[in-house]
């Protein structure tokens, strides 16, 4: 099992000018690493469409890459937009499925067929040629590089331990934020 | 009915870059029409709440999107479009079919609840909207995007006959 808040750490050691996309657990943690315009939490939002929300930034953004860092329970509530990510692929999207098996916010709650899914091959069977499973440190380091370059969309599952944040909240509302976001990148 | 083209050709003036929704019977000319034109890049989802984030992120990304899909697919997505483009008062115009209509006519055999709930609905969250009948209602689409603009916040037309 990875821990989680060293895969974050390592990702934001590594991170360039890419746009990062967060929500439910994941969202707070990543706030602590990185809290800038490149950055949108994708909380007091909608759950499950923060996959979609990065999908449309990184088409809309052709030559940044957008890195969305998203969860199990969030992925089932939009499994769809896997195919959608296939059928219309963004070479510049990575999704991560942070996959700890529980909704964490909520007091972690077993998500509906925790440890019986494999993420990355329903990523591969929605027609997603690169998704990967990540469940060693081995195994994250080998695939870093992956989360910033290759042709996308790549998936990458973090099997991770199970944690315990609570609900997410940020000062700014997730209307500031997205005009933050759209304000560094339009001008 | 409303002419297909009249329709895409207003959204090019309007300078939507990108169409994202879900077909249905009513809007079959309209796909029809997107599909083969260069000039709007068409987005079909599965799911119609994975528009609305689609739109939204597209719209932060800097991009023009408008969202086409039908009053049950507009159901469907009620958290989607209020933990998206309403939480983020992003200045969306959506084409809605309105399926059922005429069931909610006197006289009519059955109503379609898809038809009973949608304008209710609307109402209830808060997203101002125009029935376009045909051709001559075409204006509304501009207003549409007139309204959005003044206000940042997502606006309807309401597509009430088949696109031809």
């Amino acid at each position: 099992m990875l821990d989680k808040y060293t895969c974050l750490e390592k990702l934001a050691a590594r991170r360039g000018d890419e746009l990062v996309v967060t929500t439910m657990s994941v969202s707070v943690p990543w706030s602590r690493l990185s809290d800038g315009p490149g950055d949108f939490a994708a909380v007091d939002s909608a759950m499950g469409h923060a996959a979609a929300f990065a999908h449309g930034l990184a088409l809309a953004q052709p030559r940044r890459r957008v890195i969305a860092l998203s969860g199990d329970g969030s992925t089932l509530m939009g499994l769809g937009t896997l195919v959608n990510l296939a059928q219309r692929p963004a070479p510049n999207l990575t999704l991560v499925i942070v996959e700890n098996g529980t909704y964490e916010v909520t007091g972690s709650q077993p998500v509906p067929g925790a440890g019986l899914i494999d993420y990355a091959a329903i990523a591969r069977g929605a027609g997603i040629k690169s998704a990967h499973t990540i469940e060693t440190e081995a195994q994250f380091e080998e695939l870093l590089p992956l989360h910033f370059s290759g042709p996308g969309p790549v998936v990458l599952v973090w099997k991770i331990a199970q944690g315990s944040e609570g609900v997410p909240k940020f000062a700014a509302s997730v209307r500031d934020r997205g005009r933050r976001m759209r304000q560094a990148l339009t001008g | 009915m409303v002419q297909a083209k009249l329709i895409l050709d207003e959204l090019k003036r309007q300078r939507v870059t990108h169409v994202v929704g879900v077909p249905d019977n009513g809007s079959r000319a309209l796909f029809e029409q997107l599909f083969a034109d260069p000039d709007l890049d068409l987005i079909l989802v599965s799911r119609e709440g994975e528009a609305f984030g689609m739109a939204a992120g597209l719209w932060v990304g800097g991009a023009h999107p408008l969202v086409l899909i039908q009053n049950t697919g507009f159901l469907e997505a009620g958290d989607a479009f209020r933990g998206t483009v309403y939480n983020m008062a992003i200045p969306l115009v959506m084409l809605i079919g309105y399926r059922g209509y005429k069931t909610l006519q006197p006289g009519a055999p059955r109503v379609d609840t898809a038809a009973s709930f949608f304008e209710p609905t609307l109402k209830a969250w808060d997203i101002p909207y125009t029935l376009l009948f045909d051709d001559k209602d075409l204006p509304q689409i501009s207003a549409a995007f007139a309204k959005v603009a003044a206000t940042s916040m997502p606006a309807a037309v309401v597509l009430v006959e088949e696109t031809t």
